[in-house]
This record gives C-alpha cells, sequence and structure tokens, in this order.
C-alpha cells in the first residue's frame, strides 16, 4: 500500500503540472492562486450557511434559502479549491505524503468535506425551513466551523515539520 | 523603527513560540478567506451570477457585517505576523503592492456594500455597478497573487 502510494507520488512529480509546480518560479505562485481563491469562494459560502443555521445575522432568509442561493458557488468554491490543491501536491507529492501535518491535513478534510456534504447537500433544507433552527443544526454548524479551523491549523503546520 | 518593533519583548514572544505564532497564522488565513469570499459573492451577486432569486441589499446585509468582521480579524493578525519579522517585511516592494491593493480593494467593497440598497431599488442593476463588481473581483484575485509572489520573488514569508 505505502509502496504504490510513493510510486503515485514519484509518478505526479513527473507529470507535466507536477514539473511546472516545482520548477517554475512563476507558476507556483499562481497555482497557489487557484487554491486560495478557491477557499475564499468555499469557506466564504459555507460559512455564510454556517451562521445562519447558528442563528447569528441577519434572519432575513431561512437556512434553507442560503443553503440553496449559494449552492452553486459553494460546489465551484470547492472544485476550484481542489483543483489547485491537486496541482500543489503534485509538485512535491513525495515530500507530502511523508509529513505529517499534511497526513493530519488530509485525514481532518475528510470529515469537513463529510460534514459540508451533509450540511449544504441535504440537511440545510429540512433544519432550515423555518426562522428557528433546531439544536442539531447548531452543533453541525459548529462542528463544521471547528473542523475548518482544525484543517487549516494542520496547513498551516505543513512547512514546520 | 521597524527593528525597534521587531525587537519589542511581545514582539519577539510571539514570534519565537511556535503556538502563539501559529495561532495568528491560522487567524490570518481563515478570516483573509471569509472576508475575500463574503465581498465575491456580492460581487457576483451584482454582476448576475450569483443567489440571483435573493435580493441583492438582503444578500449584501446578510454578508457585509461578517466580512467587515473578518477583515478586522485578518489586519489585525496580519500586523502582527509582519511585526515578528518587521525589518524584512517593510522594505519589501512586493509587500507594497500587497498593501495597497488591500487598500484599495477594501474601497471597493465599501462602494459595493453602499451601492447595494441603492442598485436594488431599480428593476436590474445598473451596468456600472457591474463594472465596479467585477473590478472588485479582480482586484481580490490580483491582492492574492501579489501576496503569493512575495515568498516567490523576495524569499520572505
Amino acid at each position: 500500500m505505502h509502496d504504490t502510494l510513493v510510486a503515485f507520488a514519484k509518478w505526479l512529480e513527473g507529470t507535466p503540472w507536477g514539473l511546472m509546480t516545482r520548477e517554475s518560479i512563476w507558476a507556483y505562485p499562481f497555482v497557489q492562486l487557484i487554491h486560495f481563491t478557491g477557499l475564499s469562494i468555499w469557506l466564504g459560502t459555507n460559512f455564510a450557511l454556517d451562521l445562519r443555521l447558528l442563528g447569528v445575522g441577519s434572519r432575513r432568509a431561512t437556512a434553507a434559502q442560503v443553503a440553496e442561493e449559494l449552492f452553486a458557488w459553494n460546489w465551484i468554491g470547492f472544485a476550484i479549491v481542489l483543483t489547485g490543491g491537486f496541482m500543489l501536491f503534485s509538485g512535491i507529492a513525495t515530500a507530502f505524503i511523508a509529513n505529517i501535518a499534511f497526513q493530519w491535513k488530509l485525514g481532518l478534510f475528510v470529515p469537513l468535506a463529510l460534514t459540508w456534504h451533509v450540511l449544504v447537500q441535504r440537511k440545510a433544507r429540512v433544519w432550515g425551513k423555518t426562522t428557528e433552527t433546531p439544536g442539531i443544526a447548531r452543533f453541525a454548524a459548529i462542528t463544521e466551523i471547528l473542523l475548518w479551523v482544525c484543517v487549516i491549523t494542520a496547513a498551516v503546520e505543513i512547512p514546520n515539520h | 523603527m521597524w527593528e525597534a518593533l521587531e525587537q519589542t519583548a511581545w514582539v519577539k514572544t510571539l514570534g519565537t513560540t511556535g503556538w502563539m505564532y501559529s495561532t495568528v497564522s491560522v487567524t490570518h488565513y481563515l478570516t483573509m478567506f471569509w472576508f475575500i469570499g463574503s465581498v465575491a459573492v456580492v460581487d457576483l451577486r451584482v454582476m448576475g451570477l450569483a443567489a440571483r432569486r435573493r435580493s441583492l441589499a438582503e444578500l449584501a446585509e446578510q454578508l457585509f457585517p461578517w466580512a467587515w468582521i473578518g477583515f478586522a480579524f485578518a489586519v489585525l493578525s496580519g500586523f502582527l505576523m509582519f511585526a515578528t519579522d518587521a525589518g524584512d517585511w517593510a522594505p519589501s516592494k512586493v509587500f507594497h503592492v500587497k498593501l495597497t491593493l488591500i487598500a484599495v480593494s477594501a474601497v471597493f467593497a465599501f462602494i459595493i456594500q453602499r451601492g447595494a440598497r441603492k442598485w436594488a431599488l431599480d428593476p436590474e442593476v445598473p451596468r456600472a455597478a457591474k463594472i465596479i463588481a467585477l473590478i472588485s473581483l479582480l482586484l481580490w484575485v490580483a491582492t492574492i497573487l501579489s501576496a503569493s509572489e512575495i515568498p516567490a520573488l523576495e524569499g520572505l514569508g
């Protein structure tokens, strides 16, 4: 399993986009730009929904409406994050898979993506029909915000390991 | 002056205590994404590319207060990160570009926030407003790019 992963990481580093990200001083900032632009859109739309589920801020729209209206850009943001992240990863894939902070980041990304999927895709429309949201909705929103903090913390720690 | 800031006792503590510096970095990234994302959604709404069924004024009212809270934290944490290495950051040309872009982008965000109430009264968002929103979006892209160029071009960060 581990050998396959290392072989895959080596292959990624040799791909045209892997080489470009690693070796071109000009390409790297642009790839990072893709990742960060996606993160802004994804996190921005995601937090807007979480805060509405928590019932803080403007309550003129229900959480169900907020989920519905931001749905497209939430997904677009997520897709851009993955694209940029995959390219950044390809540049130095072997170093990333050996990095404990990166392993944590990926490990925490899974529950974040799952919570996000369950909330945005399904539950916000059920829990968010009324102005007051149920306790479970607030709990899910808090969990999601905390998972965001955890994933970003792990990301920030990558260069230190 | 910047060297003196860097040598201040609390700045030194911040710069040399791993968890403190990490906390500040996490705050900076998180609130920065939050702010830019919120403004970007309103920009897209002004351009007619997002949340079309929702009134522009209402969407702006929902997103902007949080966006500015995010902005305040991003500026504060950014200043703290700057302080720990102020002597090197202060003369950096690309960093000056970044700060200028942030200032101009924030002014545009403010214009969008003020305009949203007015533009929402018209049946169709005025063309000039759409152009302002597009400029606002592009300014944020340029801001992020300038930030990413600092380590690439000047070895800082």
